[in-house]
C-alpha cells in the first residue's frame, strides 16, 4: 500500500541521499574509473584497461599485503571477538568490581591510536623494550628479539597488540547479554545446569545476532586495517607487515593515483565478497542452531 | 502568520551578513592576501626567523600585500595534503616544495607559477650554482630554491677517544678498525635504520658509499646493472652485521636512530644541519664532542652528499598584481641578507649566496666540509621517486636479516624504478 505521506518522506530522505551520493557514491565511482587509468593527479588520465590490476597481482608486495589483510580480518573476527565474548559473559555474571573491569577494558577505545602504537613500539623495542627486559628477567633471554624488526615476528607482534583491545565489542556483547531475562538462568539452575551449560545453551543462542554483527564489523576493520601497522612498522620490515591500506597510501604519495585506486577498488570488492560470504555462512549456521 | 515570520527571519539573517560582506570587501579590496601553509612553524628551528621575515614584509607592504602563514607542523601530513590539493587542482598561494622526482611532476600543466623570466637577471644570479637547474623542468623554473641539505658524517670524538681511535677514518679499512675498537669499548659504531619513509640514516650512508665507489657521476650509472651499487650494498650490509649498529636498527625510525647519537651511545651518525640545534639543546656533551667529516674514501675520496631540500612555489594566476605580489615576496625571502638571518638563526644552509658568519662550531664545520668536498652528489632520496626510496628501506631490512643478497637488494629496488 502506498504511504500517503510519500512526498514528505522523500523530502526528508533527500538531504541524506544527496550527501551519500556526493560523498560516497561519486568518489566510489571515481575510484573504479581511475583504477583503469595511468594518472599522476596532475596531467591527463590515460586509459590502460586492466594493466594496473594485472601488474598488481604480479607484484609480490601486493600478494603479501593481500594475505596480511586476510590474516588481520580473520584474527580480529575469530580471535578478538571470542575474547570479547568470553570477557562479556564473565562480566555479565557481575563479579566483584565488574564495572571497573568494564571501564578498564573499554578505556583503550578512547585513547588515540597514535599513543597506543607508540606505547607498543616501546614495549617491543629490541634495545631496552619492556618485553625483552621481562623475558630476560625470567631467564628466557633466548626468546628476546627485535620483535618489530624481525620478518618472522613483526606481523604477529602488530596483530597481537590489537587483539588486546576487546573493550568496544565486549561492551556491545555485554549489553546484549544483559538483555537476556535472568529467569532463564534461574530456571536452568533449578534444572541442574552448570554455568558452562547456561552460557552455551542460553547466552550464546540469544546473543548470536550481535555476535554475527560483531564478527562482520571486526573483519571489515581487518580488511581496511591501516593505523597501527603504519605507525609501528610502516609495512616493514621487507613488507612483512604490509597491508593494502599501506600500499594504497604509498602509491598515492608517489602520485600513482591509477595504481592506488586499483588497490582501493580491489580492497572494496574483496572486502565486500569476504564480508558477505562470512555473514552468509554465519547466518546459515545460526539458523541451524535456532532450529 | 508563519510564512510572514519565516520571511522576516530570513531577512533578519541575510541583511547583516550582506552588509558585513560588502563592508569587509571594500575595506580590503586593495590588499592582496597570500596564504602560505608552512611546516616551518612551532618547534621548527626556522619558525622564528621565517615568521619575523614575513612580519617585516607585511609591515613594509601594509595595505597592499599580506602574507598569512597557515601552520601545518607535520611534514608528512603537509606533503599528503599538498598532493591531494594539487590533484584536485587547488594550489596554495605559496607553499614549500620538497624537491624530488615525484614532486617535480607538479610542474606539468600550468598549475604552478613560472618564474623563468623573473629569474633572468640579478635575482637568478643570487642562488647557489646548480640549484636553479634542480627546479627547472623543460626550461621552466616553477619554484624558487630555498634550503640545501648537506648530510656529512658526524663523529662523536669522545667515543673515538674512549675506544682508542685517534683520528677520523679516511679509508674503509680504517673505518672497520674503528668499528671493532668502538664495539670493544662498549659503544655502537654506526647509527642505522630501515624504518621511516626512507630509512634516512642508512640511505645517507648508502649515498656516501655509492659516491665513494662511483664518483661524481654515480647516479648517471644504470642502477640495475652497475656493480657499484651492489658493492655499496655489501658495505652497508656489513654495517648491520657483527654489532656494527644498534640491536633495534632493523625497523628503527628516525627517533630511535637519532636517539642513539643523542644519548652518546653511537660513534658515527649522519644527518643534515637542521639537527645541529637539537644536539646542542638536548645533548650538549655530544654537541661538544661532534666533529663533521666526509665518509671514508674508496675509489674516490672527499665526496659529500647534498641536494636542494626545499623550494618555494606558488599557485599560477592570471592576475598581474597578484603575480607581482608573489614575486615580490619570493625576492624578499631570498635576498642575501634575509638568507643570512635564517641561516644564522636556524643553522640551516640556504640555497642563496650570502655572507654567512656562523657562530656555531658545527655549522661552521658544515660550511667547511661542503667547501672542502672534492665533489657533491645528491642522496639516493633526492635522486629517485618516493616509492623507489620507500623500497630502499624494505629491501635493506631483508638484506640485513640475511634473507637477500646485495645483488637481490639492488634488484628489489630496481624492480620499482
Amino acid at each position: 500500500m502506498r504511504n500517503k505521506n510519500w512526498k514528505q518522506i522523500c523530502l526528508f530522505l533527500l538531504p541524506a541521499l544527496l550527501l551519500y551520493a556526493v560523498f560516497f557514491i561519486y568518489p566510489l565511482f571515481y575510484v573504479f574509473i581511475t583504477s583503469f587509468t595511468q594518472w599522476n593527479g596532475i596531467g591527463s588520465m590515460k586509459f590502460i584497461g586492466f594493466k594496473n590490476f594485472t601488474d598488481l597481482f604480479a607484484n609480490e608486495t601486493f600478494r603479501i599485503s593481500l594475505k596480511n589483510n586476510f590474516i588481520w580480518s580473520f584474527a580480529l573476527g575469530f580471535i578478538q571477538i571470542p575474547l570479547a565474548t568470553i570477557m562479556a559473559l564473565v562480566l555479565a555474571r557481575k563479579p566483584k568490581g565488574w564495572k571497573v573491569y568494564r571501564t578498564v577494558f573499554f578505556l583503550p577505545n578512547v585513547i588515540s591510536q597514535v599513543a597506543l602504537a607508540m606505547m607498543w613500539t616501546a614495549i617491543y623495542n629490541a634495545d631496552g623494550g619492556i618485553l625483552n627486559s621481562l623475558l630476560s628477567a625470567v631467564g628466557l633471554e633466548s626468546l628476546t628479539r627485535n620483535w618489530l624488526g624481525d620478518m618472522g615476528t613483526a606481523l604477529g607482534a602488530v596483530i597481537v597488540q590489537q587483539l588486546f583491545y576487546i573493550g568496544y565489542f565486549m561492551v556491545v556483547i555485554l549489553a546484549s547479554r544483559m538483555g537476556i531475562s535472568e529467569s532463564y538462568y534461574e530456571a536452568a539452575e533449578i534444572d541442574g545446569a552448570n554455568v558452562w551449560q547456561q552460557e552455551i545453551h542460553i547466552s550464546l543462542p540469544n546473543i548470536l545476532p550481535i555476535l554475527i554483527t560483531s564478527v562482520t564489523l571486526a573483519m571489515a576493520y581487518g580488511m581496511r586495517h591501516f593505523e597501527s601497522t603504519f605507525l609501528m612498522t610502516n609495512g616493514g620490515p621487507a613488507h612483512a607487515t604490509s597491508v593494502l591500506g599501506i600500499m594504497l597510501y604509498q602509491n598515492l604519495g608517489a602520485l600513482k593515483y591509477g595504481v592506488g585506486n586499483a588497490i582501493g577498488a580491489t580492497l572494496i570488492v574483496l572486502g565486500g565478497v569476504l564480508i558477505m560470504t562470512i555473514r552468509w555462512l554465519l547466518n546459515k549456521k545460526s539458523q541451524k542452531m535456532m532450529g | 502568520m508563519k510564512k510572514l515570520l519565516t520571511v522576516c527571519l530570513i531577512i533578519a539573517l541575510a541583511v547583516p551578513s550582506l552588509v558585513f560582506a560588502q563592508g569587509s570587501g571594500e575595506a580590503k579590496s586593495q590588499e592582496i592576501v597570500l596564504k602560505w601553509p608552512s611546516f616551518w612553524v612551532g618547534a621548527d628551528t626556522k619558525a622564528a626567523p621565517i615568521t619575523e621575515l614575513v612580519n617585516q614584509f607585511n609591515e613594509a607592504h601594509a595595505g597592499s600585500i599580506k602574507v598569512e602563514i597557515e601552520e601545518n607542523p607535520d611534514t608528512d601530513g603537509y606533503r599528503d595534503k599538498l598532493n591531494a590539493q594539487i590533484a584536485a587542482g587547488i594550489v596554495p598561494d605559496i607553499f614549500i616544495l620538497n624537491v624530488d622526482p615525484t614532486t617535480l611532476q607538479f610542474f606539468e600543466g600550468d598549475l604552478l607559477m613560472d618564474f623563468t623570466e623573473d629569474l633572468k637577471g640579478d635575482w637568478g644570479n643570487g642562488f647557489l650554482d646548480g640549484t636553479l637547474n634542480a627546479v627547472t623542468v623543460d626550461k621552466e623554473t616553477k619554484a624558487i630554491p630555498y634550503e640545501m641539505a648537506y648530510t656529512p658524517i658526524w663523529y662523536n670524538t669522545d667515543i673515538l677517544k674512549a675506544a682508542g681511535v685517534d683520528k677520523i677514518p679516511e679509508t674503509m679499512d680504517e673505518f672497520w678498525t674503528m668499528c671493532d675498537k668502538v664495539k670493544a669499548a662498549g659503544y655502537i659504531p654506526t647509527v642505522q635504520m630501515t624504518g621511516g619513509t626512507n630509512a634516512w640514516t642508512s640511505m645517507i650512508w648508502y649515498s656516501h658509499l655509492c659516491a665513494a665507489l662511483g664518483g661524481p657521476d654515480v647516479w648517471q650509472k644504470d642502477f640495475a646493472t652497475d656493480p657499484v651499487f651492489v658493492q655499496a650494498a655489501e658495505l652497508l650490509n656489513r654495517m648491520y652485521q657483527d654489532g656494527n649498529t644498534s640491536k633495534d636498527a632493523i625497523g628503527a625510525g628516525p627517533g630511535d636512530a637519532g636517539g642513539h647519537y643523542l644519548a652518546g651511545e653511537a660513534a658515527a651518525f649522519s644527518n643534515g644541519p637542521w639537527y645541529i640545534a637539537r644536539v646542542k639543546n638536548e645533548a650538549p656533551a655530544v654537541y661538544d664532542a661532534t666533529e663533521i667529516s666526509t665518509a671514508p674514501g674508496i675509489n674516490y675520496s672527499g665526496a659529500q652528499t647534498g641536494y636542494l631540500l626545499s623550494a618555494l612555489a606558488a599557485a599560477n594566476t592570471t592576475d598581474p598584481a597578484r603575480r607581482a605580489a608573489v614575486v615580490e615576496f619570493m625576492k624578499w625571502m631570498t635576498t642575501g641578507e634575509n638568507a643570512k638571518k635564517v641561516s644564522e638563526a636556524a643553522g640551516s644552509i640556504l640555497a642563496v649566496k650570502a655572507d654567512i658568519t656562523s657562530t656555531d662550531r658545527i655549522q661552521t664545520q658544515f660550511f667547511q666540509a661542503v667547501a672542502d668536498a672534492s665533489f657533491v652528489v645528491e642522496t639516493f632520496s633526492a635522486k629517485f621517486p618516493v616509492d623507489v626510496v620507500a623500497e630502499f628501506g624494505q629491501a635493506l631490512a631483508k638484506m640485513a636479516q640475511g634473507k637477500a643478497t646485495p645483488e637481490q637488494f639492488v634488484a628489489q629496488i630496481a624492480s620499482v624504478m
